[in-house]
Formats: structure tokens, sequence, C-alpha cells
């Protein structure tokens, strides 16, 4: 474009008229080179405020347009298989590791390496072969009414399956990922037989069935129809901030604790995103995601949507810092996908709806 | 003979500023009896009807019916109270009901098994009981309505044009088969018709009715002979209005309206057709034969006389040609 | 010798006389249309055979359950709306009482609220209730076992009755609209023979009234079943495992495609399956006393204490369906709508209109072609794919949606033809799918008004086209017109298939209200929500004039 500029500008010289129809081409392939550096396009499950604000601040940095398609993973996931080569996503960001391993697996991410992203997300939050990063971190954690329970009663998920917590737990419906990655990790850890015993068990506990979000088992416990119940830490984030005054009361009342400390710890799972394999703009993708990996972004995405960041230890957030520092459960996360199949059916078989 | 049914100044308009429906009319049935109300159209015979039945309400008036008072000033009897059926005009069965389903449809019904089965025979409709009414020919539906009527046992059958919806050549077997039934079951019947042969082959006696009003009540023969007023006559068949003077000894006149003087009703049989006679008595009528009919049974002549025009039916055996010079006379009983 | 030269020349011009009624550019197009609308109904069908990988799981583990809860809901939300429905019809219909005339045409407004947005109306309604169970349950865990197990069984089985009531709400109008259009057009005449016949009018319903109106409330209820089978937002809100919960389920969380679609098609089959019982048990008898004059119908008035009965029983129904989530929406929207009022905003509305607009004209254009191709040329190979074409109605929105993903990715991958989030094959769902709605008026209308007008054309020598235009689109004006508005007032309720199957960030209404609501922004959600019942209840009425006109 510059270039042109500089022409129309010059006292055009008799010299510069053969040159024109070579102009043309160079301006036809700048622009199409502009176009295709131009924009990128996101199928994305987050559905967080972070995200806009991020969003626009990589187009502002870089130039790139982010064209962005909300929708569930799964349903994202079978758009792509169904589009198939000629989809014309370029990236794909999800809430769970899980359906990070799903993608890859039905071919739709392709492998990309960049120090960056390498230097940003620690192995364990990422794929080994890189069709996959972490981008922020959250953790499954419980959450048990202040008066009514002390925290030295609680001490692992197994535990849960304990009679002494009959018709005191609330918990979400199977169908929701979250439950299904940590039922993962907990076949990973104990074995398929031992999963489903501790899923039925945990089922009778349950004082209502499984319904609603895991903000609503929350208030639950508030309210005194559950003592115990499983959520992921930046819906907590999110009732503690909430503009409504009922929210925040809910927040007030109910504690959180990491189980698993003594063990193999606090089940955590990743939002990530990776590079589709049908992307037109690998190079703006794998800037994209570097990006979100930055230390300025991860800070972002404590502060205004209460996650934690890739690695854990950088947390600046205050109030994620009064929960207090946990160890994570090591493992790495790419099963969470590989047993999800495996963790449904053992939901199914366990009757928790 | 005991009084069944006593209808007393009886009278309904609809809307206001026309004029009634029904206007101050007064019938009596007697046990028995099979009353024929006829008239043209707008003579608000079915609006008595089924003001007799407790469908509509009347404005004015009072009926009885077997001992109950049903219509007073302040009572009224609802229909599913009253003593009486309605034959429908179009029948009225139930399309989602068999014809057993329908002819028990009666509470009544349901406690003269017996006596209903009869009927169902009699009627010759027995082997149709499963079928529904949409697999029944016009007059077997016709039969379906009448036995789901008559098994409640009324004192006091009502029909709505009966046979309206039948094929012409039905009718006359149709008739005397009603009329045997009624008279083997010895049911009470009032019928409304606008065909007067109805009337004729099966009623006791006739009301006429026009406008609302009734105008003539007798048995057929009276009214058939003896009109009292135009309408009357013309609605049982051709006639010629003679003026009384014309015939001085006719054994019954009335006050024509419409030309306000007296006039004789002479049915166009009731004629003897013979050459022209100058001799003739002070009855006879001459003028020329405008016109000749072949009738099949017989014949039709139209014969010019001074003022008017003469219907007159003569045997086909006559020979009476158009252009001839005839002189008629009125038989009288 | 050529071959042909065998026939003698008799035989061609028979041949030729088959050719011209069996096979031209009509029938073949017409053929085609239909069999293309039915291709993703043949692919669902078609999974029937395949035995997939986790049939015998879900045989042991979660089938009964889809069965159980879709069985009680359909079976609760039917009796609730045909009670509702039958007996605000009758009242409207054949009785006099104040506010009648209001309530006759005000009782059909429930229609322009969608499930899920009646849902997210009463979100906090187990809730409520479940908190108020609060003591009970904290007396029940320092009792027996088996006590709490009664306590615990009765809180979970509170989300029936809950859902259930919700369900009725907003689908008793299909009742109500078929109950009442049956009633009216009984006419006067079998009361008033029930009358003399020595029945009190009360029993005159029972007896005469209601089994006469058996068919309209069947076909009033299949509709209510269907569109119970259909909703997701309100099951998985209340957490009830009906059939489309668990075909969301299998496909997305067990990663088994087929194993969805084969549960979708044995709900296709139970759902097919109890219309043609229905019809098998009505045989013989008929229903309609079309030979009958249609008098005025004489209404039986009722007095003080019955009058206030009525209004009563009259505004339940629509103070549950109507009335209250209205309110309710409305109070949210006002502390709310200065958030969500703005650019993009219109831009939703506009998306949602003009797809909902554009895609009426295409389903109803459809209709009309392919009646028209089937009756007029009375080729029964067409009238056999225009029954398949219209199967896409049994199914649940969502299962269509798959269907169609699996049949568009099958072309992309033969022809390379992107077509997945494009518009295109957004409508041509909602052609698979609501093609039945416009089918049926289309097609009565043209029994009633065209079918020897088309002989009568034929013989006249004229070509379809002219007979199409000039003879059936005139007479058919109504029709065409009542199966736009309906087309029209679906599609901008409807749901999931929209969510399964939008475009690059084309967003309509509901799916917007959809997404609030899933980050539990439900005051939000408020404000696409209402604007989705305003915009319907214009065509909602307008259809209940038509509705009334009728003789």
């Amino acid at each position: 474009m510059t270039l042109l500029r500089l022409c129309l500008n010059s006292q055009k010289p008799t010299y510069c008229y053969p040159m024109r129809p070579l102009l043309t081409l160079f301006l036809f392939l700048n622009a199409s080179f502009c176009a295709m550096a131009a924009e990128i396009n996101v199928y994305s499950h987050r559905h967080y405020d972070s995200d806009a604000i991020l969003f626009a601040k990589f187009t502002k940095e870089t130039g790139i347009k982010v064209n962005v398609i909300k929708g569930s993973a799964d349903q994202l996931i079978q758009r792509l298989i169904s589009e198939g080569k000629n989809s014309p996503a370029d990236v794909l960001l999800t809430v769970d590791a899980g359906r990070l391993h799903r993608a890859k697996e039905a071919g739709i991410l392709q492998p990309v390496q960049s120090e960056k992203l390498q230097e940003n997300v620690p192995l364990a939050m990422r794929d080994p072969e890189g069709n996959w990063y972490g981008l922020t971190v959250r953790a499954r954690v419980l959450v048990y009414a202040k008066g009514r329970v002390k925290p030295s009663e609680l001490s692992t998920y197994e535990d849960l399956a304990s009679s002494k917590w009959r018709a005191r737990l609330t918990v979400r419906s199977s169908s929701n990922i979250y439950n299904q990655s940590l039922l993962a990790s907990i076949i990973e850890a104990n074995g398929a037989e031992k999963a489903l015993d501790w899923a039925k068990a945990v089922r009778k506990n349950m004082v209502r069935a499984p319904r609603g979000s895991d903000r609503d088992q929350a208030r639950a416990v508030a309210s005194g129809l559950a003592d115990v119940a499983i959520m992921n830490t930046y819906y907590l984030g999110i009732l503690a901030n909430s503009t409504t005054e009922a929210d925040r009361e809910v927040a007030r009342k109910v504690g959180v604790f990491f189980p698993n400390q003594k063990g193999r710890g606090a089940h955590v799972n990743v939002s990530g995103g990776g590079v589709t394999s049908s992307s037109k703009n690998k190079e703006g993708a794998i800037r994209f995601l570097e990006f979100l990996t930055s230390p300025e972004s991860q800070k972002t995405f404590g502060e205004v949507n209460y996650e934690y960041p890739v690695k854990i230890e950088n947390n600046r957030s205050s109030l994620l810092k009064s929960w207090g520092t946990f160890k994570p459960d090591g493992v790495n996360l790419s099963i969470l996908g590989s047993r999800n199949a495996e963790a449904v059916r053992t939901f199914d078989r366990a009757g928790w709806e | 003979m005991t009084k069944l049914l006593s209808v007393r100044g009886v009278t309904k308009a609809f809307g206001s500023g026309d004029r009634p429906a029904v206007d101050q009319v007064s019938l009596e049935c007697q046990k028995g009896e099979i009353l024929a109300i006829v008239g043209g159209s707008g003579s608000g015979k079915t609006t008595l009807l089924r003001i007799i039945a407790g469908l509509e309400i009347p404005d004015a008036g009072e009926i009885d019916l077997n001992g109950a008072v049903t219509n007073a000033p302040n009572a009224f009897l609802p229909p599913e109270k009253r003593d009486c059926a309605l034959v429908f005009q179009d029948y009225a069965l139930f399309p989602n009901m068999t014809v057993e389903q329908n002819v028990f449809f009666s509470k009544a019904s349901k406690q003269r098994k017996l006596e209903v089965d009869k009927l169902l025979e009699q009627t010759q409709i027995a082997g149709l009981r499963k079928r529904f009414p949409h697999q029944l020919s016009g007059g077997e539906q016709q039969r379906v309505a009448l036995v789901r009527a008559l098994a409640t046992q009324p004192s006091l059958l009502l029909l709505d044009e009966p046979l309206s919806h039948l094929d012409p050549e039905l009718r006359d077997n149709v008739r005397t088969e009603l009329l045997g039934l009624f008279k083997k079951t010895q049911t009470t019947a009032l019928f409304v018709s606008h065909d007067t042969e109805d009337a004729m082959a099966m009623a006791d006696r006739v009301i006429v009715m026009r406008e609302g009003q009734a105008i003539q009540v007798g048995t057929p023969a009276e009214v058939y002979s003896k009109p009292l007023d135009r309408y009357a006559a013309l609605l049982f068949g051709k006639t010629n209005f003679v003026p009384l003077d014309l015939i001085p000894n006719a054994p019954h006149h009335f006050q024509d309206e419409d030309s306000n003087e007296k006039v004789v009703s002479i049915r166009p049989h009731d004629w003897q057709v013979i050459e022209r006679d100058s001799q003739s008595s002070n009855s006879a009528i001459s003028g020329r034969v405008s016109s000749v009919r072949y009738k099949g049974t017989h014949m039709e002549l139209k014969i010019e006389v001074e003022t008017m025009c003469i219907l007159a039916n003569v045997e086909t055996s006559h020979g009476v040609m158009e252009g001839d010079e005839m002189t008629v006379f009125p038989t009288f009983d | 010798m050529t071959f042909l030269s065998i026939f003698p020349k008799r035989v061609f011009r028979s041949l030729a006389f088959e050719f011209r009624f069996r096979l031209n550019g009509w029938t073949l197009t017409g053929l085609a249309l239909g069999l293309l609308v039915f291709l993703p109904m043949a692919t669902v069908l078609w999974n029937l055979s395949n035995p997939p990988e986790n049939w015998e799981h879900l045989k042991e583990t979660v089938l009964g359950t889809y069965l159980m809860d879709s069985l009680i809901l359909v079976a609760g939300t039917v009796l609730l709306s045909v009670l509702a429905g039958v007996s605000c019809a009758w009242l409207v219909t054949c009785c006099d009482f104040p506010g009648q005339k209001f309530l006759e045409w005000a009782l059909v407004l429930p229609l322009a609220v969608p499930t899920f947005i009646a849902a997210y109306g009463y979100f906090d309604l187990l809730g409520i209730i479940e908190e108020k169970m609060i003591p009970l349950v904290i007396w029940a865990r320092t009792q027996s076992p088996e006590n709490l197990d009664n306590v615990i069984f009765l809180l979970d089985s509170l989300k029936y009755p809950v859902t259930i009531l919700v369900m009725a709400s907003v689908l008793y109008p299909y009742v109500y609209l078929l109950a009442r259009a049956s009633f009216s057009s009984q006419g006067s005449r079998l009361i008033e023979a029930a009358r003399t016949l020595g029945y009190k009018p009360r029993s005159v319903f029972f007896r005469v009234a209601l089994p006469l109106a058996r068919p309209a409330i069947v076909a009033g209820a299949s509709l209510v079943a269907m569109e119970t089978l259909n909703d997701y937002g309100a099951v998985k809100h209340f957490g009830v495992s009906t059939f489309t919960i668990g075909i969301f389920r299998t496909w997305l969380g067990l990663d088994d495609l087929s194993g969805a679609l084969r549960l979708a098609s044995l709900l296709m089959l139970f759902i097919l399956g109890l219309l043609v019982l229905e019809r098998a048990l009505r045989a013989g008898a008929k229903y309609d006393e079309s030979k009958n004059a249609r008098l005025p119908f004489r209404r039986y008035r009722l007095g003080p204490v019955g009058s206030g009965l009525a209004i009563l029983c009259c505004l339940v129904p629509l103070a549950f369906g109507f009335l209250f989530p209205l309110w309710r929406l409305g109070s949210w929207a006002l502390s709310t709508y200065e958030k969500i009022l703005d650019w993009t905003f219109f831009k939703l509305i506009l998306h949602s209109l003009s797809l909902a607009a554009i895609s009426a004209l295409v389903i109803v254009s459809a209709a009309t072609f392919l009646a028209f191709v089937g009756r007029y040329f009375k080729n029964p190979s067409i009238q056999a794919s225009n029954r398949l074409a219209i199967l896409g109605y049994s199914v649940p929105g969502a299962v269509v949606a798959m269907a169609v993903l699996i049949v568009s990715g099958q072309i992309n991958l033969s022809l390379g033809v992107i077509l997945t989030g494009s518009l295109v094959t957004l409508v041509f769902a909602y052609l698979v799918r609501f093609l039945a709605v416009a089918w049926q008026p289309i097609d009565s209308g043209m029994d009633k008004n065209c079918a020897h007008l088309n002989e009568a054309s034929q013989s006249l020598k004229s070509t379809p086209l002219v007979s199409l235009l000039k003879v059936n689109l005139p007479l058919l004006r109504p029709s065409l017109f009542a199966a736009g508005l309906l087309v029209f007032i679906d599609i901008m309720k409807e749901l999931p298939l929209t969510l399964i199957l939008r475009p690059f960030n084309f967003e309509t209404l509901s799916t917007r209200t959809y997404d609030l609501t899933s980050q539990a922004q439900i005051a939000e959600s408020s404000v696409p929500a209402l604007c989705i019942i305003l915009m319907v209840i214009l065509p909602v009425v307008w259809l209940n004039r038509k509705m009334e006109a009728k003789p």
C-alpha cells in the first residue's frame, strides 16, 4: 500500500508507465496477502466477558480481525468434522481438555510448535504433540456450608461416597463435561470398577436429582438444602462479584476446600485452544494463541473471569489467593479426553443423570 | 278422547320489528290423534314445532302436555324433561355411533330393550344394528331416527318434515308405513310438512298456517273442499275461485281478501264439462276452450269465461278440442 | 428391424399418454424435491439397521430412563392440556357469560410463548419448592434410611409436576383450538337431538359433544405430545431425561452419532405408531356432520355462580401460560433493557424476522408445489414421496439438524461444496422439519376447493402451470396465508435446530435467549425472549381470527 502512495507522490517520470501493470499485480498480491493476514475465524465454547476484552486487544495490537462463532464444544466439533478441509475455522477454543483431545482424535486440529507457546504453557497443560494448548486453569473443588460442615470433615473426592454424606450432597448433571472429566481422572487414578462404585454412592448421597448449573449447586448449599457441593473455582468468583446481593450472600456462606491434597492433588482442567487443520491463516492463529497465553492476558483471565493462569503459581488475583494454594492433580490432561466416553458410560451405569 | 296437548296463544318473534314467526297460535291434540301442520316456507310451522318440543322459548302463550305445564308466563320445562320426542328433518343421527347405539341412546330406551327390539323388527332395520349412519340410505336413516324417538315411549311424537329428504317415488309407501306404525303403536303424532299430500294421507286433522298464524283447522277433507281463504285452498292444489254470484247455491264460500268479494273454491275435478248448452241451470258457466293438456290420468282444460279462466279436468276419452265452446257446471255432493 | 418396430402403433399412443401423466418435468421435479426433503429422515431411519457401538450399553442403562421420563412427561402434559383445552373450548363455544368474547381469542395467546422461554419464566419454581422442603429434609436425615429414601424420592419427583405444569400451560392452545373448531362446527342440531332424548345439558357434553370431538382432541393431543418431545430448553433446565436429552447426550457425550440417531428413529417410529393406532381405533365411525346445515349455535346462558366459575376456569390456563410469564419477563426486561438494546440487538431482530419470513416463503412454495403435483397428475409415486417428505415433523428439531448435518457432510466430502454453516442448510433443515405444518392446510384446501377444477382445467387442455397459477393459487389464498403464518410462528419459536445449524455469527432471538440463559443471565435474556413473544402474538391472533371465521 505504501508503495502505491510513493509512486503516486512521485513526479511520475515517463519510465513509471511500463511499471503500471507490474504495480497492479503487486498491489493485488499485497491486498490478498493483507486480507489473509487480516482475520482469523475462532470457534469458541467460551462465553466470558474476558474474551471480548482480549480479542479486541489482540486486534488492536496486531491488526488481525477476530471473528467468533460461539457454541458448545460438542456442536462446534461436529461442525468442524462435517465441514472438513473446507472449514473456515482457524482456531478452536473449548472449556475442557477432554474436548480438545476429542478434537485431536477427530483430526480437526493440527500440531503447531512455537517457542513462546512452549514457554508459556507447562507440559501437563498441553498436548505433547502440540495439537492444543491450555489457556487457563480451573479446579473442581468442594464447597461446603460454613456453619454446618467443618473443613476437617472433608478430605477427598472418594470420601464423598461414605454414608455420612447421605442426603447432603448436590452436584450438577453428568451431561456436563466438567463432571465427565472429573470422573475420567478418577477412573485413571482408581480404576473403572472403583470409579463406578464411587459414582453410584455419590449419586445415592445426593439430596436431589442432578439439575442446574454449578452456581445452582452453591445456592443449594447456602440455602440449607445440601451441605456439600462440587463446583468449579471460577464460578465462585463470579458469585462473589455478582451484581445481585443474593449471589454475594451465597459466596459468603460457602467455604472452598481443595480435596486430595495428601494424595494426587485436586482435579484441574484447562480451557484451551488449538489450530484447526483446515486453517487458512496458521500464522495468525499461532499468534492468537501466543497472545492468549502471554502473562498480560493471563492476568486479565484471573481478574475478569477468576480463572487460574496456566502456570498456577503466577496467579496475581487476590480473590483466588484468598482460597489458598493447592496441589493440582499432575496427570496429563489428555487422559480426560481418552477416558471421556468411558466416564459417560460409567455415569449411565451409576444412574447419575 | 283425552286432550293430550293444549297450545294457547303462543307467540314468538325473532328480532324486534319483524313480524312474529308464530303469532297467537292455539291448537289442541287428542290422544291417539295424528295432527298435521301445513304451510309454505316462512309460515312458522317449524318454529311452532320446536316451541312445543322445548327447543325455543316463546314470548307469550301457554302449553300443557299430558297434564304437565310445559310453558307458562313464569314457567318453562326444558326439552329433556318433556314427555315428547322429536324426529328432526335431517334425522340428526349421531355419526360416531352405530344404529344400535343411536337407538338406545336415551335413558328410557335402555329400560325397554324388548319393546325397542320389536320396534326395530317392525321397521325392518334390525339387521342394520351395527352399521353407522353414513352407511345407510335416506329411508333407513329416517327409520332409525323414528325408532330412536319412539324408544323413549313419548306421549307425543313430533316430526319435522318427515318425508322431505326421501326420494319422491318412495314417499307414498313411506306414508302408508308410517301411518300403519302409528296406528299399531297407538302413537299420538304431530308432524309438520310443506307437502299437503302427507297431511291428506296420514293426518286425522290438519292445521293450516300462514305467516305465523293458524288460519284453518279441520279434517283433510274439510280443508280440501271448504278452505277458509285463497292461501289454504291453493296449498292443497289447483283450484278455481269463482265469485259466489255465478254459483249462488254453493254449499261453502269464503270472503276473499284480495278481491273483497265472496268466492267459492271449486276444484278442477269437481266440474262437469258438456257441450255448450244455453238451457243449463243457474250454476252453469259457458266459455271457449283455450287449451287442452294431456296429463296421463286426465285432460286439463282451460276455458275462457268473460272475467276469468276456469281450470277443469275431464277424462282422457272426452274428445274435447281446443276452440270448442263448452259449458261447465259444478258437481256438489 | 428395430426394437421399437415390434410395438404396434396403439401401444405407442397409450405409452405416450402414460408418459404425459407419469413422467414429465413437473412430476420428476416433484419426486426429486420430495425425496430430497426425505433424505435426512432416511438417514435417521437407516441407522436402525446399523448396530451402533453403544446400543447394548444404552439398552442396559439409560434407555429405560429416557422411555420412562418421556412417557411421564408426555402423558402428564397431554392430560393437563386436554383438561384445560377441552373445558375452555366448551365453555367458550357453548356457554354465554361475561367476558366470553374476550376469552375466546385470548386463550390462544400462550401459543406465542416457546416452551423454553416458559421454563425461564418459571425457572426458580422448582428451587422455591425445594427450599420449602428443607425442614422436611433436615428432619428426614435423622430418620430411618427408608424414610429418608422416601423423602428423597419425593424431592426427586417434584420435577415432573413442575415441568408438566410449565409445558401444559403453553401447549394447551393446540387442544383448545382444535376442540373449539370441532364444538362450533358440530352445530346445535345434535345437541338438540340429545336433549329431546332426555339428556340434561351437562350430560349432553359428555355423551355427545365430547365423543364427536374426539378426532379433534386427539389431533391436538398428538401435537402437544410432539412439541413436548421436541423441547430441549425446558427439560434440560428442570432435569427431566427425555428422549431428546438422551439423543443429545449420546451424540455429544458418547460421541456416538449413529446411537443418537437410532434413539431418534425409535422415537419417530413410536410417534408414527401412535398416530396409526388412533386411526385404526376410529375405524368406521364418521365424525363430521358436514351435510347438516350449520345453524347458529344457541348458547347456554350461565347464572352468576356459573359465570364466575367459567371465568375462573378460563383464566387459570391463560394466567399460567401467558400472563405470569409475560409479567415476569416484562419486569426483568424493564430493569435490563438498557444493557441489551443496542444496534446489534436490532440486527438480531432483523435476522430472526427475515429468516422466518424467507423460510416460510420457501416452505409454503414447496408445499404448494408438491401438493399440486400430487393432485394434478394423480401420480401414486409422487403421493408416496409427499407422505415421506412430511415425516420430518415427527422427530425433534435437534434430530433433523443432526441428520441434515450428516447429509451436508456427505455432500461436502463428495462435492467439496461446503454447505454447513450456511443459511441454505438452515433453511433446508427448516423445510425438512416444518413441511408438514404448511402441507396440512394447503393440501386440505386443495382437497376442498380445487379437485374438480383441476379436472375441468385438464379437459380444457390448459397447461399445468396455468392451472396452478390461475386456478389453484387464487382459491388457495386463505390456506396459503394460514400455512405461511403457522410456519412463521414455528420458526420464530424454534431453538434446538437453529442452535446446531446456525451460520457464522448469525444469531437469532431464540439463540440469543438461550445463550444468555446458559450463562445464567436470565434477567437479560428476558429482552430477546419478550421480543419473540411480541412478534409472534400478532400472527397468532390473526390465525385465530381465521379459524373462527370458518363457518
